[in-house]
Order: C-alpha cells, then sequence, then structure tokens
C-alpha cells in the first residue's frame, strides 16, 4: 500500500496557487485512477483534479475555500499497491516528511535524493548528498570557502540558505582566529564574534492584508489628508456614563464610551453635513448623506475590518452600545457578513485601550473623514477660576479630504463634538 | 457580456454559434441523422476499410486527449491542447494525403501524425518531454514532430506554419518531386499575416498545398463571428485566386471529399486550395483554459449533440462495419495501448544534458559551449537539479 502525496501541481501556465473548490472524494472514501478527487479554482480556470493512481483517499490536507500552494500536499492517497502503474510521485513525496524517511530508502539512483533529517552540523554530511541550494548560494559558498554539503540549511525543504553558508564559514573561522592575535601590539578589545540570526521570514502578501493595502494606498494617494486633533474634558461623561451603565447592566449592555463618541459625531455630522460626503469622481458630483452611517474600526486576529454601524443619528446610546459590542464581537470571530463592512459614510477608529496620545488617521476611502479616538488620561488642567484640578482627558484626531472639506469647518466640527462630550446634556437638545 | 456590439454575423444567432450558418453552402456528405450519404454528395469516399481506420483514427486522439489532460490536471504533464470535438476535421483532412506527402500543423493536429504512422509511444514521449521526445525535451508539450510522416513540429506563433508549408509545396515543385502539402491552421489564423503572405505567394506561385482551416468557433475567446466579417473562412480563397469550400467539419466524409479533390488537384499542378471546416471546440482552448468564463453551456451542449465520433459511429453502424461490440473493444484496446505508453514513456528520465546544444548550432559559440561543461561537471559532482514538482517548464 504506497502511500501518495499528491501535490497540487501547475495546472494552467505560470500559477501560483488555488482555491479548493470543493472535496469530490471525501477522506476514507475509495477512488479508481483518473477519476475526479477535488476541484480546484486557480486565477486562470476552475479545474477537477483526477487521483492519480486508485486506492483510498486517506487524508485531505486543505480544507475547502482555503489556498494551497503548487508544489504543496493537497491530499493523500493509500493506492492499491502497483495498481496506477509507474504513475506515483512515492519519491518526490518521500521528501518532505521526515516521517515518511523512517522507511528504509529503496536502493538506487533517485533515492539518493531522500533528504536526511537536518544532521547536527557536527556531523560531516555525507558525501554524494545532494544539497539544495540557489546558485547565488552556491556561489557565495565557493567565495567563502565552504564545503555545502557539510552545512545544515535552514530553508524550506532544507535549502540552504546565504546564512546558513556565511554562520558555517564563521564557524570555520572562529577556532583559527583565536591563536592569532598573541604577537599584534596594542590587541584591541576582543568581543565574542556575535553570529546573529539574518532568518527573514517570507509569508504571502494577500487576503486582509493586502486588501488594506491597496485600500489604504488608494486613500492617501487620492485624498489630501488634513489632519486636526482636539482635547476633549469628559470628567462629566463619566458620571453619565457611569449611570447609563447601571441601566445597561439591568438591560445586558456594556455601555463604553464608544457609543458616546458615536451620538455626538452624528449629531456634528447633522450640523456638518460636508464631513459626511463623498465624492463621485465618475460622475463629478458631491453625495451628501442626511444619514448617518458609521464604520467602526475592528482589530482582528485576521486584520483591520471596519463594520459598520447603520442609521446612528436615529438611535440611542444604549441600542447603539448594544449594536457596536455585537459587530465588533463578530467581526473578531469572523462571522460577519460583508454586507456588514459595506455603506458608511464616516468612521471611527478607536485606540484607546492600547495607547498613544494622538494619531494622524487614514480616511477609510471614500468617506471624507475619519476620527481617531485615544485613551482618556487623569492630567492636571486649569479651570476656569485658576485653580487646577484633575481631569478625565481624552484626545480626539481627526482626518479629513481637504477636496471636499476645508480646515475651518473641520475646526467647528471637532469643536462642536467636543463640546457635546463635555457637556452630555446638550445631546439631548 | 456587452453582446449588444456584437454583430450576429459568420452563422451565430442569438449568441450560439450554428453547425449551419445562413447563408453559405456546407458541403455535407453524412444525411439526416448520419445513417446514410447524402443523394447529392459526390465523394470520393475512402476505401470501405479505411473506414474503420479512420473511426480508430479519431477515437484515438479521443482517448489520448482525454487522458493527457487526466495527466496534466495530475502534474505529470505540463500543457494540453485538445482536439476534442474537431476529430472529424483533423482525421478526415490527413486520410486525404499520401505518406509522401507533407503535414504542417498548428495546435490540435498531433493525432493527425499519429494517423500518419508516428508510434504513440513516440507522441506519448514528447508530452512527458523525455530522453525519447523526438524533440529532445525542448519543445513545449503538444507540438509535436515526426521526420518519417514529414510531421515537422509547431513554432507556436499564430499562423507562422503557413509560410512554412508553402516553402515546403514550392519546394517539392521545383525538385520536380510529386509530394503536395497539408497546412492546417485555425480560424484565429486566418487573421494572422502569415495567412495573407501564405495565401498569396501560393496563389501567385501555384504551390501545391492545400490549407485546411479548422474553424473550431473560437480563438481562444474570440468567438469566429469576430474573427472575420467575410461571409465564410472558404470566401477567402477567391481573394487569392484560388478554390474554397466550406465544408461540415463534423462530417468526416465530407470533410475528406474536399480535401482529396483539392489535394488532387494540386498534385495534378491545379495549384492550392482552401477547405474550411466547420466544427466546434468542445474543450479548452488549452489545459490552462477555462472556456465557461466565454461561452454558454448551451453552445457547448448543442454542438455536444453534434459530436463527430458519434455521428460517424452511427454512419458505420448503419453500415454493418461498427458494432457496440467492436466500439467497446477497440475503446479497450486503444485505452490499453495509451496506458502502455505512459507508462513507460514516464519511466524514461529526462533527455541527457549532453544533447542541450544539439541541432541549435553547428559550431556552439564557447561561452555556450563553457556553460554546458561547467554543468556536466557540476552534474558529476553533486548530481543532477531534482525535478521540480508539477511546475509548468516555461
Amino acid at each position: 500500500m504506497p502511500t501518495i502525496e499528491f501535490k497540487l501541481p501547475d495546472i494552467g501556465e505560470g500559477v501560483h496557487e488555488g482555491e479548493i473548490v470543493r472535496w469530490i472524494v471525501p477522506e476514507g472514501a475509495p477512488v479508481q485512477e483518473d477519476e475526479p478527487v477535488v476541484e480546484v479554482m486557480t486565477d486562470k480556470a476552475t479545474v477537477e483534479i483526477p487521483a492519480p493512481a486508485s486506492g483510498v483517499v486517506s487524508k485531505h490536507l486543505v480544507k475547502e475555500g482555503e489556498v494551497a500552494k503548487v508544489g504543496s500536499v493537497i491530499f493523500v492517497i493509500e493506492s492499491e499497491g502497483g495498481g496506477g502503474g509507474a504513475a506515483e510521485p512515492a519519491p518526490a513525496a518521500a521528501r518532505e516528511e521526515p516521517a515518511a524517511a523512517a522507511a528504509p530508502p529503496a536502493g538506487g539512483g533517485t533515492a539518493a535524493a531522500v533528504a536526511a533529517p537536518p544532521a547536527p552540523p557536527a556531523a560531516p554530511a555525507a558525501t554524494g548528498r545532494k544539497v539544495k541550494a540557489a546558485p547565488a548560494t552556491r556561489r557565495l559558498a565557493r567565495e567563502l570557502g565552504v564545503d555545502l554539503a557539510t552545512v545544515t540549511g535552514s530553508g524550506p525543504g532544507g535549502r540552504v540558505r546565504p546564512e546558513d553558508v556565511r554562520a558555517a564559514a564563521a564557524r570555520q573561522e572562529a577556532p583559527a582566529a583565536a591563536p592569532e592575535p598573541a604577537a599584534a601590539p596594542a590587541p584591541p578589545p576582543s568581543f565574542p564574534k556575535v553570529a546573529g540570526s539574518r532568518e527573514v521570514e517570507r509569508v504571502p502578501f494577500r487576503g486582509i492584508r493586502k486588501r488594506t493595502a491597496e485600500a489604504m494606498v488608494r486613500s492617501k494617494y487620492t485624498a489630501p489628508h488634513f489632519s486636526l486633533i482636539e482635547e476633549v474634558d469628559v470628567t462629566e461623561l463619566r458620571a453619565v456614563r457611569q449611570k447609563a451603565r447601571e441601566r445597561g447592566e439591568a438591560l445586558g449592555v456594556k455601555v463604553t464610551w464608544l457609543p458616546w463618541i458615536m451620538k455626538a459625531v452624528a449629531l456634528g455630522l447633522q450640523e456638518f453635513p460636508q464631513l459626511n460626503s463623498m465624492l463621485d469622481e465618475e460622475a463629478q458630483e458631491i453625495l451628501t448623506f442626511h444619514y448617518v452611517n458609521l464604520g467602526i474600526a475592528v482589530d482582528t486576529p485576521r486584520g483591520l475590518m471596519v463594520p459598520v454601524v447603520e442609521d446612528v443619528h436615529l438611535k440611542g446610546v444604549l441600542q447603539l452600545a448594544a449594536e457596536v459590542r455585537d459587530l465588533a464581537q463578530r467581526a473578531r470571530e469572523g462571522r460577519i457578513k460583508p454586507e456588514e463592512l459595506k455603506g458608511s459614510t464616516f468612521s471611527i477608529t478607536n485606540a484607546g485601550n492600547i495607547g498613544g496620545v494622538f494619531a494622524t488617521p487614514i480616511i477609510n476611502f471614500p468617506n471624507v473623514a475619519i476620527l481617531g479616538v485615544h485613551t482618556i488620561r487623569r492630567l492636571p488642567r486649569v479651570m476656569s477660576d485658576d485653580s487646577i484640578e484633575p481631569r478625565d482627558v481624552m484626545m480626539l484626531s481627526i482626518s479629513i479630504d481637504h477636496r471636499l472639506v476645508d480646515g475651518a469647518d473641520g475646526a467647528r466640527f471637532m469643536v462642536r463634538v467636543r463640546e457635546l462630550l463635555e457637556n452630555p446634556a446638550l445631546m439631548l437638545l | 457580456m456587452a453582446s449588444s456590439r456584437r454583430t450576429p454575423s459568420n452563422g451565430e444567432a442569438g449568441g450560439l454559434r450554428l453547425a449551419e450558418p445562413p447563408g453559405v453552402r456546407l458541403v455535407k456528405a453524412l444525411a439526416e441523422g448520419d445513417r446514410s450519404l447524402r443523394k447529392s454528395f459526390e465523394g470520393p469516399l475512402p476505401e470501405e476499410d479505411g473506414l474503420l481506420r479512420l473511426y480508430e483514427a479519431m477515437l484515438t486522439t479521443r482517448l489520448l486527449d482525454d487522458r493527457m489532460l487526466k495527466l496534466q490536471r495530475q502534474g505529470r504533464v505540463a500543457f494540453v491542447g485538445t482536439a476534442t470535438g474537431l476529430e472529424a476535421s483533423i482525421h478526415g483532412s490527413a486520410a486525404a494525403f499520401g505518406p509522401d506527402d507533407w503535414v504542417f500543423s498548428a495546435l490540435r493536429e498531433g493525432g493527425a501524425a499519429v494517423q500518419r504512422g508516428m508510434p504513440l509511444y513516440d507522441y506519448v514521449a514528447h508530452m512527458f518531454g523525455n530522453r525519447d521526445d523526438t524533440a529532445k525535451g525542448r519543445q513545449m508539450p503538444n507540438h509535436f514532430q515526426c521526420k518519417e510522416v514529414r510531421f515537422p513540429s509547431w513554432s507556436s506563433v499564430i499562423g507562422t506554419q503557413l509560410p512554412h508549408a508553402v516553402g515546403c509545396a514550392l519546394a517539392m515543385k521545383k525538385r520536380g518531386e510529386p509530394s503536395i502539402v497539408c497546412a492546417y491552421s485555425g480560424d484565429g489564423a486566418t487573421s494572422s499575416n502569415g495567412f495573407h503572405s501564405a495565401m498569396n505567394f501560393a496563389g501567385v506561385f501555384q504551390a501545391p498545398v492545400v490549407f485546411v482551416v479548422i474553424d473550431n468557433g473560437w480563438a481562444i475567446s474570440v468567438p469566429s463571428s469576430r474573427q472575420t466579417a467575410a461571409p465564410s473562412y472558404g470566401a477567402k480563397a477567391r481573394a487569392y485566386g484560388m478554390p474554397g469550400v466550406d465544408v461540415d467539419g463534423n462530417d468526416v466524409l465530407a470533410v475528406y471529399a474536399e480535401v482529396r479533390r483539392a489535394a488532387d488537384r494540386a498534385r495534378a499542378g491545379g495549384g492550392p486550395g482552401l477547405v474550411a471546416c466547420r466544427s466546434y471546440r468542445m474543450g479548452g482552448h488549452s489545459s490552462s483554459d477555462d472556456p465557461s468564463r466565454y461561452r454558454s453551456r448551451e453552445e457547448e451542449e448543442y454542438w455536444a449533440q453534434r459530436d463527430p465520433l458519434l455521428r460517424f459511429g452511427r454512419y458505420l453502424e448503419a453500415q454493418g462495419l461498427l458494432d457496440e461490440e467492436r466500439r467497446e473493444r477497440l475503446h479497450r484496446e486503444i485505452t490499453a495501448r495509451i496506458a502502455a505508453a505512459v507508462e513507460k514513456a514516464e519511466a524514461v528520465g529526462p533527455p541527457p544534458l549532453e544533447t542541450l546544444l544539439e541541432d541549435t548550432w553547428a559550431v556552439p559559440p564557447p561561452s555556450l559551449r563553457r556553460q554546458v561543461l561547467d554543468a556536466l561537471r557540476v552534474v558529476a559532482e553533486k548530481g543532477e537539479a531534482e525535478k521540480v514538482a508539477g511546475r509548468f517548464p516555461l
């Protein structure tokens, strides 16, 4: 029962990866040679991949919806011995898994290709072992006088990297260097040679990271940003919030600072709607929204997501507290629906629970502005009667697209938001 | 799809490619239902035992393509361009030429080389690019060549084979040899400058060549209706001063008859001719293509009902030349032959490194010679580089 590890082939010309669309043969099910096992979608085509031999599909290594790299093992077949003729790409499979190397290498030419499990550096590697290394690395080895066969590769599949060669060169040098300095006059203070790791991890640039990057570049290079910082005294709001918290607890809602800020922002935006707008460049029109949908930036394990709380101008603080909490939680758990990430008219990024005094956030394009909320700190402040009091002080920063909003209006909006937060009763007006 | 901008022409109705374009005289041999010949059909027909050989050649191509595509999906061969759906056009035309004639192919006519006597193993060895590959592993897969059956390799560049074919035909004429040339191309190639040069040259110099245009409906994703404003591909011949005809490309006997007529004329000194075979490529352009992105399932199903193997099979059955048992036996035998060839080809290693510069230079420049010597020395010291699993070799 030879085990065949099936590696995703390049099913188009120059395809690097493919998404597993559907497993046609479930784990544990039998399959005949050339019968389809899995459907794979690449950027060129969606194709069915047939089994290279008859047997049982013992394992799927990639889940449906996940992306596999060309050359990586996607499923394993326990084949009926010899059924697939010369088909089995078994020698290649044996190379990857150290576990598989437990089987005695079948003598002969190709078996020599089986990489020995990484040998301790001390033991000189068996001669005749094929060394995996890029041409540049091989040249480096020649230049440094390092025999590649004695180097343990730290790269994928035991590939020797330039830093492995340099480390080996350093080891070769070290003992030789010891006796040397005796005769030298006024030897410089000698420090132990530090062979710091130069390991660099490479991960594919895609998914949320890539989409975030693209969105940020588009925003920053399209909208000329300017930023304003405003200091807000939230001492009074703290007292109000405390009362609201007790009320919220009864309803099972945790009232944080954010819903208050959302409320103040919604009121401010209704007064200064130019900050609640967007530019339709194609139509050459400015769209001004008479409703407020707030995008709330959420830091999730998979990256930045911006779920949207709709109709903030129509909702009370408790409802906002409940909704924003629910959206943020589902965003973190990856259960957010795509449509819940769309349709914001303005965005808020909350860095308050992490740190930092203020920021210059990048606008969540095509919004024209984004508000940054920062840590509330207890600071001494000069009061109107010149006394100095400890106060709860919060910084708000805002970045605005200068194409649609001028500095003065931005400042007026921020002043209005500050007034509302400093005097929460005004929000009732 | 901005279908509103597409002019319905060249036999397309509502975005669907028709088998019989209105306003075009399409030569057909098989009567409705495919069980007999039309009264109007004038022949010529292949001799009787040639009929079954023709069927076997078509079936071989169908099964080869099927297996090769699976091997490609498994990462065992790198690239395939199938002829599925085009077997009547390919094999009906190839059957009209003699063993001393030349065949210049495009991507999909490798089956014609097998039909002319190229060993099945050579075909498969080329797909693997192993040391038995007649192209010595240097060609892109699916670009067949076989010296023994006068089947040169193809450059991959659309239409380039056509001037080569005409040059070859003129050489035969100048040398006084009786050989003629079959020049294959697809519908897309009729828009290439090679097509124009070749057609014009052949017409002016009366080269003994038959242009077989296999109009399979799609030049990758460009439909035939967008390829030309001419009423048909056969009509193009007229402008070059040669006879042109359109045939039902899924009717193998019609294809044979018209290509044979043109071949006989060319051999008799009557100059070139063009036969356009109206057919349909059932698969993708190649193993890298996904036709569902540009054409409808409805169209594919329409053409699947006009499958050339199905149609010819019905005719042979009605003539008592084929039955279910014989069909199954053929199927089994050919499948086994292909499997044996695959097994053998896969076990054979790549071409030896020493052959790297063979046939490329009369006297290789010193820089290249040094590189090869260096490579050989490295291999002698370290062993050969390992095969990278499943990567496309370009």
